[in-house]
């Protein structure tokens, strides 16, 4: 089984389009395939298939601190151990906890030395699959509205579709990324086999490149290169940045006013026949 | 009138947040004092679409990443036992950082019983200063590759900007795609939210989204409709949706490419995008001044 990661550090350069294309490249040649889509703030893969979310298939779930005011002796120091600047507290008063800003690392619970944090489990996203067709799962990670550190939700929805796969046995599963080079993408990236680097023929489409294909050097990941809507703007710039760092372009994908259409209206199940 | 934040945000990648908030602030700066801010600080593109480079270094940005001292370590594992995030493992009998999950929230320094464990900042990025040649000065963040932190580099270049703004400013905000930290970082403490949206299902889901933040935080909101003409179906529909809240749109033109490709700025362009974005803005001045 080959994991593969569909990136490109830019946003609207077409990555959920390229997945679905390589999808489509793949079912016809015969390979089962999972297109997991760890966009967990915007997932929108389901959108352009023309697809519901489907079946709840994972949970994911953060533990959050809670503080028992009879046996907290406001000494202050689950304040001082927050990095996150999570808890708050007034002079004499009894901390209070910010829930939006916790990441849920627990340290305050260590620290605290009369036993007064506890913690709750509390949902943070799930993860839905549907079967397409034939040969072909789509999976989606949803991260609650509103939550900042969308980083273990993008893993937690890789995870849970890597455990899945046992049983489904694909031969690929395909990573459609965030925009993006921080936390929920590295989640996704580390440990992929290769990684498509999309992007478009502007100057800012080649300067957000060399940060992706940057970090694809730092995790380890090998990776080339798609330029999308290949047939406008101006290339030169994305050629020198993929020659910088000796990598492929896979593929030139030109600009199409039906795919456009496809696109907009969520048809891209039948595009490519 | 005060100092005006107006953040601008989408959703969705790529629909046209910095070409508007590189038009908008050259059209803001020729009758009052702006300011622009990238916070989209995993890729900032504003300087680009500004037809400008470098700028000077007003601040470093951190991070904390734990460090073991292998002579204090008995490998216990409490700290592998106890990371949330997984970033640290047993490995020859000591534990094993993987700085790229790590969070540093410190977790493992606290529950070290022999004080093996230390938090050390590391350089996660830079918070850089332009004064462009529209006389309005750009202040944009940076996250280095592989670091993490984008969230409080956001919270950071607004600190950083506040001794540029003066009463009366209008400060120009350009968000990060997505809903998370950078962008909620970006929407807290604005006065006014532009939300760009193309009218694709994906497009309208992932604004709707970005929607729920402005109104988590009680910002007013105007929406511009970028490529309109791509889809009439659906414009019709945000239009019918939205009604007064639209502030305007702009048609879709695949010469756009080459203007950004010469890195001519919209507002000096023969592009149709120019009279429409003058409109958007006339529109927001009547609309923000009120």
């Amino acid at each position: 089984m080959e994991k593969i990661c569909i990136t490109g550090g830019k946003g609207g350069v077409g990555k959920s389009m390229f997945a679905i294309l390589l999808a489509n490249d793949l079912l016809k040649k015969g390979k089962k395939v999972i297109l997991c889509d760890c966009d967990v703030e915007c997932p929108n893969d389901y959108l352009l298939l023309g697809q519901k979310l489907g079946k709840l298939v994972g949970q994911i779930y953060s533990e959050f601190p809670k503080i028992d005011n009879k046996k907290c002796r406001k000494c202050g120091i689950c304040v001082k151990t927050c990095l996150s600047n999570a808890i708050f507290q007034a002079p004499e008063k009894y901390p209070l906890i910010i829930e939006n800003l916790c990441s849920g690392c627990k340290a305050c619970g260590i620290a605290c030395p009369y036993g007064a944090i506890s913690f709750y489990k509390k949902r943070t996203g799930r993860v839905f699959l549907t079967k397409v067709k034939k040969n072909f799962w789509l999976a989606t990670g949803l991260a609650n509205p509103g939550l900042e550190e969308t980083g273990l939700i993008a893993a937690g929805t890789k995870n849970t579709i890597l455990r899945l796969s046992r049983k489904i046995n694909p031969d690929f599963i395909l990573f459609d990324t965030a925009a993006g080079i921080h936390c929920p993408v590295v989640s996704v990236l580390i440990g992929c086999d290769s990684a498509y680097c999309l992007t478009e023929p502007t100057p800012m489409g080649a300067y957000d490149l060399s940060l992706i294909l940057e970090l694809c050097r730092k995790l380890g990941v090998k990776s080339k290169v798609v330029i999308n809507q290949a047939d406008l703007g101006d290339k030169a710039k994305v050629y020198k940045i993929a020659k910088k760092f000796k990598v492929k372009i896979e593929k030139e994908v030109p600009y199409s006013k039906e795919l456009a259409i496809a696109y907009s209206n969520g048809n891209l199940l039948n595009f490519w026949k | 009138m005060r100092t005006k934040n107006i953040v601008i945000l989408s959703g969705k990648g790529g629909v046209g947040k910095s070409m508007l908030a590189s038009a908008l602030s050259m059209l803001f700066s020729l009758e009052k004092k702006t300011i622009a801010l990238d916070c989209d600080v995993d890729t900032p593109n504003l300087a680009i679409w500004l037809n400008e480079e470098g700028g000077k270094i007003i601040s470093t940005t951190n991070s904390l990443k734990p460090e073991i001292d292998k002579r204090k370590c008995d490998g216990c594992g409490l700290c592998v036992e106890n990371c949330q995030f997984s970033a640290l493992i047993m490995e020859k009998k000591y534990p094993k950082l993987n700085p790229f999950i790590c969070e540093g929230c410190g977790a493992c320094k606290v529950v070290c019983p022999k004080g093996a464990i230390s938090l050390k900042p590391v350089q996660n990025g830079e918070i850089k200063i332009i004064m462009t040649k529209y006389g309005f000065p750009l202040i944009y963040g940076r996250l280095f590759p592989g670091e993490s932190g984008s969230g409080k580099i956001v919270s950071k270049i607004k600190e950083k900007a506040e001794k540029f703004i003066k009463e009366k400013d209008i400060v120009i905000i350009d968000s990060a795609p997505g809903t998370g930290c950078p962008v909620i970082a970006s929407v807290r403490g604005s006065d006014y939210a532009i939300l760009v949206v193309e009218p694709t299902i994906s497009g309208v889901s992932d604004m709707k989204k970005a929607l729920s933040v402005v109104n988590y935080f009680n910002v007013p909101f105007g929406i511009v409709v970028n490529k309109w003409d791509i889809n009439k179906r659906i414009f019709k529909s945000i239009e019918k949706q939205f009604k007064n809240k639209i502030l305007g749109k702009i048609s879709y033109n695949k010469e756009i490419f080459k203007a950004i490709s010469s890195l001519t700025p919209i507002m000096e362009s023969s592009l149709e995008a120019k009279n429409e974005i003058k409109k958007i803005y006339l529109k927001l001045l009547t609309t923000i001044c009120a």
